[in-house]
């Protein structure tokens, strides 16, 4: 049972199956980090663009790439149709973080009623073959989609630090994260840095849900699950840390696959929950800043 | 004659700002004491921490001989440390009276417990709030605004409101944040014969200002603050003549 | 008739609950949204209590109240430590969670449910004692708070929302009545869900998920919130919707989301253009104050 080739095999499965969800996390820290907004409306951004790839392949026939760009064009414009005529009018009107948090979650209840309506409550994968080529890495099994979705996150994720790093928007973007009322003085507009930091959610959104997509079958309702995972890493990795959150997923998710030995699987769903509450028992500040406190 | 607020050795920094820097100080029943200095010294910042508000890295408050280290802002308020603030932060959906009401060192109407099997206890406390309220208001010659809106009030009577439900606390401590700023006229000699009576009913006060001629008028005694640290402490008449302090205050 | 029976419980148990959730969300400022989850607690409870031990209703309600209100501790006490935002994920985790356990318990039914609550009553009278009892029990939630929040708790609230640092400064434990109402709020949606039980007999784990929370926060949204009466409104309004689609003879499957489409969309309407809910809060109850 402890084998080390079977240890290792679950170290690269779990590993692979946390690109996803890195992805989502690095997008809901993002946004918490810039926008100080828990974005839950993100699992209806995750709905949208999983099902306009869905239909762009399934029903149109269209290629990949095309899919790919359609379902970004059609949750991006969902998203900024959302920050324009939703989230512009409550931070005018001062409202309160509880109407931010209504506003946001049922954006996501409202997306995936009516992906239900138009799509059913079938579960549907992005393709209809979801099984991916594996080949032999010396014991390890390796498929394609592995490859894929661990390649795809460096690469992003690497993107997104070097555009936060070096590019002038990203600077913005860390200006407006640090006191936008500061950074509005020097000429910074906190509007167009939202804008930005919503279209880069969006790409790792998409991005996401293309590889969760092309291996899980998805219900319109499943994005709401997906995201508690990221809210839950993010505030592992410490609000608004966006590389602690990524590591938060990592971790969570090596801790998830690791649990098969030890836990039985119908008690896996709970792994996430008890951490939520360990964390907040005793780390409140997110687990880095905690050791560092201690 | 023991002090009734004891500042020992207190410090606090935010990042590399620090806002307080090995205070000491000691205020006695009845005194007046001014607390003067450049924006930015520390002087709000050093109310915050007596209240509780922000956290002290090192040093001592005691009330009264006891140690308020590791209470909690309602605790210290409880302990007989009044404020208020430059801002007021009236409650600005209730009345003036509502908010004095809540606002005595010990509210009966606050603990469910008590509202479910002593109903009457709370009740007869209630009442008595409310005259106390009235008592205050009168002698402010605000009696007549009882039921009006807080935010129908201007600026200088929301003002004499805020010192109002700080008086509802009959503790021995009376912390001033700026209560002149804005306030002119008839509110202006209220608020000095007000501050004036609480005093020499044996209440120790600490008024932050920046109205000098206030500050001359009432205070007995100042301390001059400037980045955190007392630079000076005497008569107010002394402080105004140094010359160095007049150039931190004033600029130069 | 038994259809009008079960509409008039319905609407009760749905008072008691959007009411409970407005006096957590809208008067006291908190921000939550696992209020499903204590109508659950209260539901499983009193079933599990009436299937095992015969327990009797009242009792079982009042067991159902009592579990809601401690395991509300559960999230408050650690949370309210600390800050506003940690209440809300702390209480979609405790949710999902909690109901992550129900679903694989042989105790509760696992998946499909807990099935088998006895009835208190049979016969001809069923319908009418429930909806009686049902109606009762949301009158007096909504006496109970409007008691709660006229009184001087009630002024403490309201200054607590108003500026709650300043609330402090006077000496006053916010934290503690934080938790109080939150407990209070859980506790009467523990009382809810014992009188679903009872009446239903059956409790499906699914109908306590955050879609559940959406429908609730619809009630007390589009109700108005922090107004004692808005979310009565509110919860009779969204029960009566829809019925009313019923008409439409529409298949099943369009049904529940077309409903659930509904009722988002009016929340996002509100939101916009009419923020107070039907019924705006009404002005705290005057001071009784004697002239000298």
């Amino acid at each position: 049972m402890f084998d080390p080739a079977v240890l290792a095999q679950i170290f690269w499965t779990g590993l692979a199956t946390s690109s996803y969800m890195v992805l989502f996390t690095i997008a809901f820290a993002l946004v918490l980090k810039v926008m100080k907004l828990w974005n839950f409306a993100q699992a209806g951004m995750m709905a949208i663009a999983f099902y306009a790839m869905y239909a762009a392949v399934n029903r149109f026939a269209w290629p990949t790439a095309a899919a790919v760009v359609f379902g970004f064009a059609i949750a991006l414009a969902a998203t900024l149709a959302f920050e324009i005529w939703g989230l512009r009018t409550l931070r005018a009107r001062r409202s309160s973080s509880l109407l931010f948090f209504i506003f946001t979650l049922v954006c996501s209840e409202f997306a995936a009623y009516v992906l239900t309506l138009a799509f059913g409550t079938e579960p549907v994968p992005l393709f209809p073959e979801i099984l991916s080529p594996v080949r032999l890495v010396g014991q390890i099994a390796v498929s394609d989609w592995d490859l894929l979705g661990v390649g795809m996150t460096l690469v992003l994720g690497t993107a997104l630090a070097l555009y936060l790093r070096f590019s002038r928007d990203g600077q913005f973007l860390l200006a407006v994260s640090d006191n936008a009322e500061l950074a509005e003085l020097y000429g910074i507009s906190a509007k167009r840095v939202y804008l930005v930091t919503f279209s880069i959610a969006t790409v790792f959104v998409c991005a996401g849900m293309y590889l969760y997509g092309s291996r899980t079958a998805v219900i319109p309702t499943a994005p709401l699950q997906l995201m508690l995972f990221a809210v839950i890493a993010t505030l592992l990795g410490g609000m608004g840390s966006v590389t602690g959150g990524a590591a938060a997923a990592v971790a969570l998710s090596l801790l998830q696959s690791y649990s098969v030995l030890v836990i039985p699987s119908r008690w896996q769903g709970l792994i996430l929950y008890v951490f939520l509450f360990v964390t907040i028992l005793f780390f409140p500040g997110g687990v880095r800043r905690g050791f560092k406190g201690a | 004659m023991s002090a009734v607020l004891q500042l020992e050795g207190i410090c606090k920094r935010f990042g590399g700002i620090v806002v307080a820097d090995d205070i000491t100080l000691d205020l006695e029943r009845g005194q007046i004491l001014g607390l003067i200095g450049p924006n930015g010294a520390g002087k709000t910042s050093l109310f915050n921490i007596i209240t509780g508000v922000v956290p002290a890295d090192a040093g001592d408050i005691r009330v009264n001989g006891e140690s308020a280290a590791g209470r909690g802002v309602h605790e210290r308020a409880r302990m007989g440390i009044a404020r208020t603030w430059q801002n007021m932060r009236l409650f600005r959906t209730m009345t003036v009276l509502e908010n004095m009401v809540v606002a005595p060192r010990q509210y009966a109407g606050e603990s469910m417990a008590r509202l479910c099997f002593r109903p009457a206890a709370v009740r007869r406390a209630d009442g008595e709030a409310c005259e106390q309220a009235a008592a205050i208001l009168e002698r402010m010659q605000l009696g007549h605004l009882a039921d009006s809106a807080v935010t129908d009030l201007p600026y200088g009577q929301q003002k004499l409101v805020g010192l109002a439900r700080a008086l509802m606390n009959d503790g021995p401590c009376l912390l001033l944040d700026e209560p002149m700023a804005g306030v002119e006229g008839h509110a202006y000699e209220t608020m000095r014969a007000v501050v004036r009576q609480e005093a020499q009913a044996g209440r120790a006060v600490c008024v932050v200002e920046h109205n000098i001629s206030f500050i001359k008028d009432l205070c007995t005694s100042a301390v001059f603050m400037s980045a955190g640290r007392i630079l000076e402490r005497g008569r107010i008449a002394d402080l105004l003549a140094s010359k160095t302090l007049a150039e931190l205050y004033f600029g130069t | 008739m038994e259809y009008v029976y079960s509409i008039l419980i319905l609407v009760g148990i749905y008072v008691v609950l959007a009411s409970s959730f407005n006096l957590i969300i809208g008067k006291a400022g908190l921000v939550s949204i696992a209020h499903p989850i204590f109508f659950a607690l209260g539901a499983y409870t009193s079933g599990l209590l009436a299937i095992h031990f015969g327990l009797n209703p009242f009792a079982g309600a009042a067991a159902g109240a009592a579990v809601a209100g401690v395991f509300s501790l559960m999230i408050s006490l650690p949370s309210l430590r600390v800050s506003g935002d940690y209440l809300l994920i702390t209480s979609i985790g405790f949710q999902l969670g909690l109901l992550q356990v129900i679903k694989n318990l042989e105790l509760t039914g696992s998946q499909g449910g807990l099935s088998n609550i006895p009835t208190p009553i049979a016969g001809p009278q069923r319908g009418w004692v429930f909806s009686a009892v049902a109606l009762a029990a949301a009158a007096a939630t909504v006496l109970l708070i409007r008691w709660i929040v006229r009184g001087p708790y009630g002024r403490a609230i309201n200054a607590m929302r108003d500026d709650e640092l300043a609330f402090v400064a006077l000496g006053r434990d916010a934290t503690r009545i934080k938790i109080v109402i939150f407990a209070v709020g859980c506790a009467l949606a523990g009382v809810a869900g014992a009188i679903y039980a009872f009446y239903f007999q059956y409790l499906s784990p699914d109908q306590f998920e955050i879609l559940a929370s959406g429908t609730m926060l619809t009630m007390v949204v589009v109700g108005g919130m922090g107004s004692t009466w808005g979310p009565v409104v509110g919860a009779v309004l969204l029960l009566a919707l829809p019925q009313a689609i019923t008409f439409l003879r529409l298949p099943l499957s369009y049904m529940a989301p077309l409903q659930g489409m509904i009722f988002t969309l009016l929340v996002i309407v509100f939101l916009f253009l009419r923020p107070q809910g039907l019924v705006a809060p009404e002005p705290p109850a005057p001071l009784r104050h004697k002239k000298p």
